[in-house]
């Protein structure tokens, strides 16, 4: 079974872990624990073919930010998510990509834009076009997305696993498993 | 975990005041709902996102008018500001405005409201954060008048800690005067309405605190009240209502001298009638029915509670000349210690009974505990596990070897509720669940037994309704830590009233419960009364001698036991040690030394770490992908020491203040779906074994005893466990990954060392 190696990034309290909870383990978290560095394995069915997904869940609490070079030289995929009701998160992603580029080396990385908590209407400071925009000068996809509400949330992971596809299609990707997962 | 605020976002400032805001504005509005004659006022739209003693100084009169809903307010710290006498807190608020939904008003359309309203608004909202007695006996009213429903029940229910009643119904009815002269520059319609508002203050007053006003012989509150009716409000409701209450009074019989309440109930009541055939022996009681017995001796005293004496200020500063000011809450104090020494006293002494005898007897304890939980009684619940949790109890190891393996489990799912971890997270958790609702329901998913039994329960009375008796002693013990914590005075001595905010949120939850406990209806027993009179009690050290001639103390295991739990030994009555558990408690108290599951310093200490994250070198945090990362120290030194502050020396250390670690909980269940597979927490410098389990146990949403669990580091050849009580800090091995594995304990070590875990009757 091929394994994809997805990295969830973006700042502090956006969301990441709650979609990644959601998604793999189908619950909405709803307290605010900070993240240090969680990771996450979920067996999927995508176009037809078994995939296990390890999802690396960050920090996006400013003081682990050192770790990410590491992370972002093992991720295949990566998820950049900001939140629909913090103008802020949404202005970090910026530099998050530029950083995701320049350790990658390339210009082509399987990346999904996320702008989360649209379930918030009524606290939305982002607009949906906005970004639709960014995700335009980013040339990746886009999609709104609610952990609490469970809207889009199985398909950020399915289309990023399908860009990897597409991207690298019968290369098998050897992934030395990290040793813990042995024990499991 | 009730008093934990649970806004979502970083700005950690604004969002805790806004939290203890929303809060007490929640239990504010609960209160009212139970005592009818205070929602008088509360009517209008506006009202309803009024805050404590807030005065909007712009108010748009388009928005009394408009039938749109307001909704979701977001609040800015503005900043603080002082008047003559007081001290406010301001908070900027956006307000928006929404069109109600179709189907509230098909019927009428506004279809100039549809076109064009107003969207949003922001409204600057003062709240009272101190000031003189005055000021705040003004603050009453808003500026514009009209009563602040809110912040009046705070200042009702805590102003006995700063002042007298009769102190403030002076200033009342001084203001009322004041008011009744006219203005010297016009709008006598204002003076009005603040007089309006001071009439229902006293209303409001009178109807929820009668006893302020009840001061035998003579009431002289309610005779200056007559004579101010008299003079200002002749043939109203108010005076009608004080003359009513001064007639009753005086008919009434003199207090007696000894306050019933000091007395146990039981001693009080006659009980020769009582056949001589019908008596109870345990264990062969009908368990059901002595939870219910218990739980209506209960029920007398939690209705009788006077919330206020619960003040840290009355209960924990009293002493024996002011003992009848927390009468109430001694007494339930009172009765839970009766009940945990029958507890031990029953087990123990039968000098001719076996093991298994005595084994029946704990077992027919912990099937009344059972049974309490149904019930939703956590005072009595309580009592009987510290009762078999003390020393002279559990050290009796050939007593509990024969007690039925499943007894054990549901004894230890029972005593899980009042685990002290995470100040006691599970117990406050079950009463915000449970509080006000029907019946018991709320299990932890490691409670195999209980589980059975509601579901038992659920088919079979489905329609029952109980109400709920909380466990006096957490309330207490938050109640005397904000009145440790937080100063009476600020500023040049006024008086702090953002403190009395604080412990009105306890007084709330406490009156919730009381209203709802009205659910119970419990029938009494004399014969049961008899029996429970009947009862031998030990004290601490006849128990301990009993426990010990039926076994007799042998191995080091026991010694040591007894040597830890000596120094429990006067905290064995909960009357005892209100202020000696002070370190257990760490909520919303801004100086309090926190822990690491406290969920403001976990939204603190990310800022405060930040700060200093520029300095830090590289963190060992994914050990798999290391590749990569070279010519930097691997280990995260980040400069904060244990207790989440930063240490000023930070850049000289030599070692991290901590480490972060990934922990993998090992479980035997096959997952198909999702599995977690490690998460990373971080481990300061201090932190023990057990420490370490529960915080991972945190991270990993599991619930239940640290002391079930073992932790390991996985090295390259072997696993290495960790002790029980190692510093792990130290312990771990920095050469290799820092890699564990959180594991359950097979039943048999858990359940040995569960028991052992506890040996006091806390408060
Ligand atoms: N309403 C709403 N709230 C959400 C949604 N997603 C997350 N939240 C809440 O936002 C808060 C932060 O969510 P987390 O998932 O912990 O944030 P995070 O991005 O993992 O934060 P870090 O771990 O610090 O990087 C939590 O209280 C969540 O319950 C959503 O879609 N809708
Ligand atoms: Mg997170």
């Amino acid at each position: 079974m091929r394994e994809y190696k997805i990295v969830v990034l973006g700042s502090g309290g956006v969301g990441k872990s709650a979609l990644t909870v959601q998604f793999v383990q189908g619950i909405f978290v709803e307290k605010y624990d900070p993240t240090i560095e969680d990771s996450y394995r979920k067996q999927v069915e995508v176009e037809g073919q078994q995939c296990m997904l390890e999802i690396l869940d960050t920090a996006g609490t400013e003081q682990f930010t050192a770790m990410r070079d590491l992370y972002m030289k093992n991720g295949q995929g990566f998820i950049l998510v900001y939140s629909i009701t913090a103008q802020s998160t949404f202005n970090d992603l910026q530099d998050l990509r530029e950083q995701i580029l320049r350790v990658k080396d390339t210009d082509d990385v399987p990346m999904v834009l996320v702008g989360n908590k649209c379930d918030l209407e009524d606290e939305r400071v982002v607009g949906k076009d906005l970004g639709g925009n960014l995700a335009r000068t980013f040339n990746c996809a886009f999609m709104e997305t609610s952990a609490k509400a469970k809207t889009n949330v199985s398909e950020i992971f399915y289309d990023l696993v399908k860009q990897i596809n597409k991207k690298s299609p019968e290369k098998k990707v050897k992934v030395k498993k990290p040793r813990l997962c042995t024990l499991l | 975990m009730m008093l934990l605020p649970t806004a979502t976002t970083l700005t950690f400032q604004q969002d805790f005041y806004y939290s203890v805001a929303e809060r007490t504005k929640f239990f504010a509005s609960k209160c009212r709902s139970l005592s009818p004659s205070l929602n008088t006022k509360d009517s209008s739209p506006k009202g309803k996102f009024r805050f404590s003693a807030c005065t909007s100084s712009r108010r748009s009169n388009k928005k009394n008018n408009t039938k749109w809903y307001i909704k979701q307010p977001t609040w800015r710290l503005w900043g603080e500001e002082k008047a003559d006498g007081a001290l406010y807190t301001v908070y900027l608020k956006k307000v928006r405005y929404h069109r109600p939904t179709r189907s509230l008003s098909s019927s009428h359309s506004d279809s100039d409201d549809e076109i064009s309203h107003l969207e949003w608004e922001t409204v600057r909202v003062r709240f009272v954060k101190a000031g003189t007695l005055k000021r705040l006996v003004e603050a009453l009213a808003t500026d514009d008048g009209e009563l602040e429903t809110t912040y009046i029940n705070v200042f009702l229910a805590t102003y006995r800690s700063f002042s007298s009643p009769k102190e403030v119904l002076r200033l009342l009815l001084q203001r009322y005067e004041e008011l009744a002269d006219p203005p010297e520059n016009g709008k006598p319609d204002h003076h009005e309405q603040h007089r309006k508002t001071l009439i229902s203050a006293l209303h409001v007053w009178l109807d929820s605190y009668p006893e302020d006003f009840k001061e035998s012989p003579h009431h002289p509150a309610l005779i200056q009240l007559v004579n101010f009716c008299e003079k200002y409000l002749p043939a109203t409701e108010l005076e009608a209502k004080v003359r009513h209450r001064l007639d009753r009074y005086s008919r009434e019989q003199p207090p007696k001298i000894t306050d019933t309440l000091l007395i146990p109930p039981a001693t009080l009541a006659l009980r020769t009638a009582v056949p001589e055939w019908k008596c109870y022996r345990l264990p062969n009681v009908p368990v059901r029915h002595f939870a219910e017995q218990l739980t209506r001796m209960d029920v007398d005293l939690f209705k009788k509670l006077v919330p206020h004496q619960c003040l840290g200020a009355v209960w924990s500063r009293r002493d024996k000349s002011r003992s009848h000011e927390a009468a109430t809450v001694l007494a339930t104090v009172n009765q839970f210690n009766a009940v945990s020494f029958r507890v031990i006293s029953s087990i123990l002494v039968e000098p001719g009974h076996k093991a298994l005898d005595r084994a029946f007897i704990i077992i027919c304890w912990i099937d009344i505990a059972q049974e309490l939980r149904v019930l939703k009684n956590f005072s009595s619940l309580k009592a009987i596990i510290s009762g078999l949790q003390s020393n002279p109890i559990y050290r009796l190891q050939k007593t509990w070897a024969v007690v039925a393996k499943e007894k054990i489990e549901l004894f230890d799912e029972l005593a899980r509720i009042f685990s002290e971890d995470n100040n006691q997270w599970a117990q406050r958790e079950l009463l915000m669940r449970e509080g006000t609702a029907k019946f018991a329901d709320t299990v932890g998913e490691n409670d195999k037994q209980l589980q059975k039994i509601f579901q038992r329960q659920n088919n079979h009375s489905a329609n029952i309704s109980f109400g709920t008796i909380p466990y006096l002693g957490t309330f207490l013990t938050d109640l005397t830590m904000i009145d440790t914590a937080i100063p009476d005075t600020i500023s040049d001595g006024l008086i702090n009233f953002d403190k009395r905010r604080k412990e009105f949120e306890v007084l709330a939850q406490i009156k919730l419960l009381q209203g709802a406990a009205n659910a119970y209806n419990l029938i009494g027993d004399i014969v049961f009364d008899r029996w429970f009179d009947s009862i031998l009690v030990l004290d601490d050290r006849e128990a301990y001698q009993l426990s010990c001639q039926i076994e007799p103390s042998q191995n080091n295991h026991v010694s040591k036991v007894k040597k830890k739990s000596s120094g429990h030994q006067k905290n064995d009555s909960i009357a005892s040690n209100s202020s000696s558990n002070s370190s257990q408690f760490y909520c919303d108290i801004d100086s309090m030394p926190s822990s690491p599951h406290n969920s403001i310093e976990r939204k603190l200490s990310p800022s405060q770490m930040s700060n200093s994250s520029s300095s830090s070198s590289l963190p060992s945090l994914d050990v798999s992908l290391n590749s990569s990362h070279s010519g930097r120290d691997n280990k995260l030194q980040v400069p904060l020491n244990s207790s989440g502050t930063l240490s000023p020396s930070h850049s000289q250390k030599s070692s991290p203040d901590f480490y972060v670690i990934k922990v993998t909980f090992e479980t035997n269940s096959v997952e198909t779906e999702g599995i977690v597979l490690y998460k990373s927490i971080m481990l300061s410098n201090n932190e023990r074994t057990p420490q370490v389990i529960r915080n991972a146990m945190y991270k990993l949403g599991l619930e239940g005893n640290p002391d079930n669990y073992t932790l390991a580091q996985v090295l390259p050849d072997k696993e290495m466990i960790l002790p029980l009580n190692a510093n792990v800090y130290y312990a771990v091995n920095t050469a290799y990954n820092l890699n564990f594995i959180l594991r359950q304990k097979k039943p048999e070590e858990a359940e040995s060392n569960g028991k052992a875990a506890k040996s006091k009757i806390k408060l």
